[in-house]
């Protein structure tokens, strides 16, 4: 309870700053929070406005152009796009940075609202919308085909303002591609979509190698109209995050020497209470107590470059730089132009304005602290499994927990399947365990299915769309679980590359009841995705076949087309050609010119 | 025409007849002799790795320099848990676990087999893979005790140390979990079945942590006491229950980084001094082919191969000079290979028989001999079928008669269409089969194998030892009561036996052979030890060749076979049936169903010919 209490006090004043829009058009922010395991979340957010009448004129001046047309062409009034790695760990870190709402599952996850009229033309513009995508961003958004679109029902709803009218002719299309591996390809254009592209502001800490090695991270870019309740004109919102959290101790290795080496004897802390470190040769290590010390520099490889100019530069809007640490813990600043620091009512929240140019660097000390900085938690906790073996079929499991003692949770979860993977409604069974006995007898629910929306596979033309309102009683576990059947699939139908399986796009959960789910954001939970291994046919068999073919084909057609094309000459003829070199060259093109003209000289007799 | 009517008249040859006996014992000969041909250069071929993925040995390993001290210090950490309790010896590996930042979890189990409680708490941490997207994993196992019963003091501090070692690197791809078992059979099997949420009974916990997909596991077995003890060779246990084998790549990547990047020798199937001759090969393989055909668990990998996860164990033997640093480099660097693949392991031969650490034998060049011994059955049965159809009389009087009688015999014109055959009339006589008694006799002879089965599975330690004395004394004298108790009925005619026995040969040729193609060494071993029931005849007014069959087979029987086998090799009849009731109920073991459903009652159909045969019955 304190801890939703701080949260709420530590949160609410970041969040205020982005509700309205600000006088100005662009908004940036970092927010760093060290995590238990000398982890770091970094959260990096990036808004620029454009308003709909210069949108719609063409007139880009802080939204990127190259998006711009896409969204134009393809009719796109609302647009979410998520590059995630890793998994987010919810027992340690505690609830996501945006509460799910900027955060995707493994791999690409894009969905669009756009304005059509019919279903079809909806789906043409999709296909064309991904694969505009596909090109700007780098990934193979392009794959994102039938069998991977479906049309949430319950799961998503418009961000931003849309009339009513207009309402009634969007058509909400999602995608996912859960094995795309997110790498640097994508991290450079959306790098470029920014208006400082990167050289100066928050985004100058962007470096591929540190970016990439982290423990988790996702990048998101979210496009939504947005009309101010006065009746002002509306304006179109661009929102780039970018979350990770990175390992301290990985990311303050040197490049030059990244491999972590057993470390050198002295630098271990020993545990010296042991019957046996009197020996001298055993040390049974201890953990580090104290929080590690750190700085910008050293986990991002550069410091910012001073703040990005077209950003706010008074305001809240310009405290761009904020770390969530505990009061007593010393943060220095090291800059050599001027900076302030502003620090919120609980203590807890940091802030420092930047100056234009100059570097700025935050420096953090070995220190022990007493007051952990308290993490906000999740509301619950979600995991997702295949049991079974075989080929053949198998079953998913889900397991949502939720740890809050008082208020039931209401929530969509949404699975998104790949066509050959067939599960059966009918064993679709869910389960309410309770941890505590207190609430086994009042909380009993006989089924928590509230509602089942279910839209069946077609082979090799959509996959399964299944959503279903659930609730989970206080203090309980629910358990969801279906079987499957495997497909089996035509060999043209494998990915050419090395074949481990395919992968289960992560299912999504929209949490609907707590009070700060309502937010027009929503909050969401994504579990991770499956590796669903299919029966696969040995591939280096046919290729040995083809490969031993064109071999006997090859010495056959040589051997036959050698002798048809081969002029033969006997071997008496072949010595009146006489010598070689360019000796017998010369003398053979004389006797040939001496031939000609002697038979000119007959002739003319 | 001529080569029709020689064919029609060579079917009923009497001549064609004698040869069948003489084909299945060359079969059963030609069968041995292909084995043991096997370890010869010329039919082995050397091992190779076959995905290319894995690039076995290609890394450095930094393990080493400051984590000797932190492995001594859990070494004695580990030493100091000898004799506490489950639950506090849990609580502590886990406290190591967690402190080098892994997810730990605890599962607790127990079978209830032969009346004892087979209980414990297995202890693991998953260090999720920086990058990966948790669909695969790969495991290390290091039990709490190992097959010996010894304390696994080493192998477990090292993967403790290896767990704090690994953490730090950023290259896993795939998510490693660190299994600390608690007995080293019956702890991995309750932990990969909760794993894959197989069908468990309730006193196996579920697990509350999970990871991806499983590609590859590696058990550690290093009793070494808590001062250390330098050793000689990696022994690689490869075998899994129902003599399922792992990939011959991982065995082969283990090898090749133990062998050539640390210089540490291997060897396999307890053949720990191998030098490489025809007679160490033959005898590795045949070694293999115990294991592979008892289909038991040989160690904490072999609960893992049947649900297609390859894994090995690894243990340490010998006083030699390699310490623990070198089986955490080859630990690690066997982990890194697991870490490239990118598929499941499935490039390398499933089925194979080792000769050598690096020689090999594989399914298509041994499967010949088992499927030549089960085809002796075959023919046999064929033969039998045959001659159940002919009047007896009739090829007695043949036999009987000069050979100016048979001149005389009557001669019989066959036309069909064009061709036109002169046959004797006899060789056409066709008798009618009763096939009733003898089918009704093979069926009563294998629901007879489920009461052993059944009572040897389900009863308490105590009684074990006098119900198999008196299993084996009731099984040997059962075709003999049997045999009584029919003939006060019914004397059974010479075809109604002839037709018992090609009913239960027919049956047996067809399950080894199928079996053959399962677990290769099992139907070879039952093959050999039940050829004699393709030889033995009803033979009577005879006394001498009855009662020397009645011996052979009686030497042949299940019974007699485990009494003989465990007394040559010093093992307690006990034993061998509780690991066979524990293999029914927690390995799935189908060694003992091959045994009593398939061997027992072609036994108990054969030892029932002979029997007719004796006089007075």
């Amino acid at each position: 309870m304190l801890f939703h209490f701080l949260f709420t006090l530590l949160v609410a004043p970041l969040h205020a700053a982005y509700a309205g829009a600000g006088p100005s058009d662009y908004h940036e922010r970092l927010l760093l929070r060290p995590l238990p395991q000398s982890a770091l979340l970094a959260s990096f957010n990036f808004r620029s406005n454009t308003s709909a009448s210069a949108f719609d004129q063409q007139n880009f001046r802080l939204f990127p152009r190259s998006l711009g047309q896409i969204l134009q062409h393809t009719n796109t009034k609302e647009l979410h796009l998520r590059f995630s790695v890793g998994r987010w760990d919810a027992e340690s870190w505690g609830a996501l940075p945006w509460n799910g709402a900027r955060e995707g599952g493994t791999g690409v996850e894009l969905w669009a609202w756009l304005e059509a009229d019919s279903e079809e033309q909806a789906n043409a513009q999709w296909l064309t919308l991904t694969n505009t995508l596909s090109g700007l961003f780098c990934a193979s958004l392009n794959f994102i085909d039938s069998t991977k679109t479906i049309r949430p029902v319950m799961s998503f709803q418009p961000e931003g303002s849309h009339s009513e009218s207009s309402l009634s002719s969007l058509h909400l299309l999602h995608g996912t591609l859960p094995h795309e591996v997110v790498c640097t390809e994508n991290l450079t254009p959306f790098l470029k979509l920014l208006p400082c592209k990167g050289k100066a502001g928050i985004s100058s800490l962007f470096d591929g190698h540190k970016l990439f090695d982290a423990s988790w991270q996702t990048m998101s870019i979210d496009v939504r109209p947005v009309c101010p309740a006065d009746g002002s004109e509306c304006i179109l919102e661009m929102e780039q995050t970018v979350d990770m959290v990175l390992d301290i101790e990985r990311s303050k290795r040197p490049r030059e020497n990244p491999i972590p080496r057993p470390g050198k004897m002295e630098d271990l802390v020993c545990d010296s209470s042991k019957h046996y470190s009197a020996y001298g040769d055993a040390c049974y290590p201890l953990h580090r107590s104290s929080d590690p010390t750190w700085s910008l520099t050293e986990v991002f490889g550069r410091p910012i470059k001073g703040s990005c100019h077209l950003a706010d530069l008074s305001g809240e809007g310009s405290e761009t730089i904020c770390i969530n640490v505990p009061p007593e813990r010393e943060v220095r600043v090291n800059t050599s132009s001027s900076f302030s620091e502003h620090r919120h009512e609980d203590g807890f929240l940091r802030c420092y304005k930047l100056s234009n140019g100059d570097d700025f660097d935050l420096e953090l000390p070995d220190q022990t602290l007493l007051v952990d900085t308290p993490l906000p938690q999740p509301h619950l906790y979600a995991a997702r499994s295949i049991n079974g073996y075989g080929q053949e079929r198998g079953s998913v499991q889900a397991v949502i927990n939720n740890p809050s003692t008082t208020s039931a949770i209401d929530f969509v979860y949404l699975e998104s399947l790949p066509w050959f993977m067939k599960p059966y409604l009918h064993t679709l069974h869910a389960s309410v365990s309770s941890s505590s006995a207190t609430n086994a007898t009042s909380g009993a629910v006989e089924n928590p299915i509230v509602e089942t929306y279910y839209r069946p596979a077609v082979d090799r033309h959509r996959g399964t769309h299944l959503e279903l309102l659930l609730s989970v009683p206080p203090a309980s576990t629910l358990t969801l679980t279906y079987d499957f059947d495997k497909a089996i699939l035509r060999y043209t139908e494998y990915p050419p590359d090395a074949n481990r399986g395919f992968d289960v796009a992560p299912a999504v959960i929209r949490l609907l009841s707590p009070k700060e789910a309502k937010a027009s954001r929503g909050a969401y939970l994504r579990t991770t995705s499956l590796l669903l291994p299919l029966p696969t046919p040995d591939f280096s068999m046919p290729y040995n076949v083809i490969i031993l073919t064109s071999t006997v084909m090859a010495l056959g057609f040589g051997s036959i087309f050698n002798p048809l094309v081969r002029r033969f000459v006997a071997a008496d003829e072949v010595a009146s050609v006489g010598p070689g070199g360019l000796k017998g060259f010369i003398r053979a093109k004389f006797t040939r010119l001496v031939a000609r003209f002697a038979s000119k000289g007959t002739k003319s007799q | 025409m001529t080569l029709l009517s020689s064919i029609l008249g060579l079917r009923r040859d009497e001549r064609l007849l004698k040869i069948p006996p003489y084909l299945s014992a060359l079969l059963v000969i030609v069968g041995c002799v292909w084995l043991c041909l096997l370890p010869l250069d010329e039919y082995s071929r050397k091992t190779y790795i076959s995905e290319n993925a894995l690039l076995p040995g290609q890394v450095h390993t930094y393990f080493g320099g400051s984590e000797h001290n932190v492995f001594r210090a859990y070494r004695h950490e580990v030493a100091g848990l000898v004799g506490k309790s489950e639950q506090e010896r849990s609580q502590k590996l886990g406290d190591i676990l967690r402190l080098a930042g892994l997810k730990v979890a605890t599962q607790k189990y127990e079978y209830d087999v032969s009346g004892r409680k087979l209980s414990g708490e297995n202890v693991y941490a998953v260090l999720q893979g920086p990058r990966a997207d948790a669909t695969e994993a790969v495991v290390m196992i290091a039990s709490w005790k190992t097959m010996n019963g010894d304390i696994n003091h080493s192998g477990v501090a090292l993967l403790l140390t290896l767990a704090r070692y690994m953490k730090r690197w950023s290259l896993w791809s795939k998510d490693v979990i660190f299994l600390i078992s608690g007995d080293s059979r019956e702890g991995p099997q309750a932990w990969v079945d909760a794993y894959h949420n197989a069908v468990l009974p309730a006193s196996v916990e579920p697990l509350t942590i999970k990871s991806g997909a499983l590609q590859g596991a590696v058990a550690i077995e290093y009793p070494a006491g808590p001062w250390g003890h330098r050793f000689d060779k990696l022994h690689i246990l490869y075998d899994g229950t129902n003599g399922q084998l792992s990939n011959l790549d991982l065995f082969n990547t283990a090898v090749q980084i133990a062998s050539n990047q640390m210089g540490i020798g291997c060897t396999l199937q307890r053949m720990f001094d191998h030098k490489n001759t025809y007679e160490e090969r033959l005898q590795t393989m045949l070694r293999g082919m115990v294991n592979q055909g008892l289909g038991h668990s040989t160690g904490p990998h072999s609960s893992f191969i049947p649900y297609h996860v390859d894994a090995i164990t690894l243990q340490t033997v010998g006083d030699g000079w390699h310490d623990e640093m070198g089986l955490g480099k080859v630990v690690e660097s066997l982990f890194r290979s697991l870490n490239n693949l990118l598929e499941h392991l499935h490039q390398s031969f499933f089925l194979y028989l080792l000769l050598q650490a690096k020689v090999f034998v594989s399914i298509g060049t041994y499967l010949p001999s088992a499927m030549l011994v089960a085809a002796n059955f075959t023919v046999t049965c064929i033969a039998l079928w045959v001659q159940s159809g002919r009047p007896l009389n009739s090829s007695k009087a043949t036999s009987a008669a000069t050979p100016g009688a048979s001149k005389e015999e009557k001669m019989v014109v066959i036309k069909e269409k064009k061709s036109v055959a002169l046959v004797p009339a006899s060789t056409l006589a066709v008798v009618e089969r009763k096939m009733f008694f003898p089918l009704a006799y093979i069926a009563a002879a294998h629901f007879l194998g489920l009461i052993p089965f059944y009572l040897f599975n389900n009863s308490p330690e105590h009684v074990l030892r006098p119900l198999f004395h008196a299993t084996t004394a009731i099984t040997l004298v059962l075709p003999i009561m049997t045999a009584t108790a029919v003939s006060q009925f019914r004397r059974p005619t010479q075809q109604e036996t002839t037709l018992i026995q090609c009913f239960s040969l027919l049956l047996l040729g067809m399950f080894l052979s199928a079996l053959a193609t399962l677990n290769f060494s099992l139907s070879f071993i039952i093959g050999v030890l039940a050829v004699p029931l393709s030889f033995v005849r009803r033979i009577p007014n005879s006394t001498v060749l009855p009662c020397l069959m009645t011996v052979i087979l009686t030497a042949v029987s299940p019974m007699m076979v485990a009494t003989l086998a465990t007394q040559h090799w010093h093992y307690d009849v006990v034993d061998l049936l509780l690991q066979a009731a524990q293999g029914w109920h927690i390995w799935g073991m189908w060694t003992q169903v091959v045994v009593w459903l398939v061997w027992f009652p072609a036994w108990f159909a054969g030892a029932s010919i002979v029997v007719w045969s004796l006089p007075g019955l």
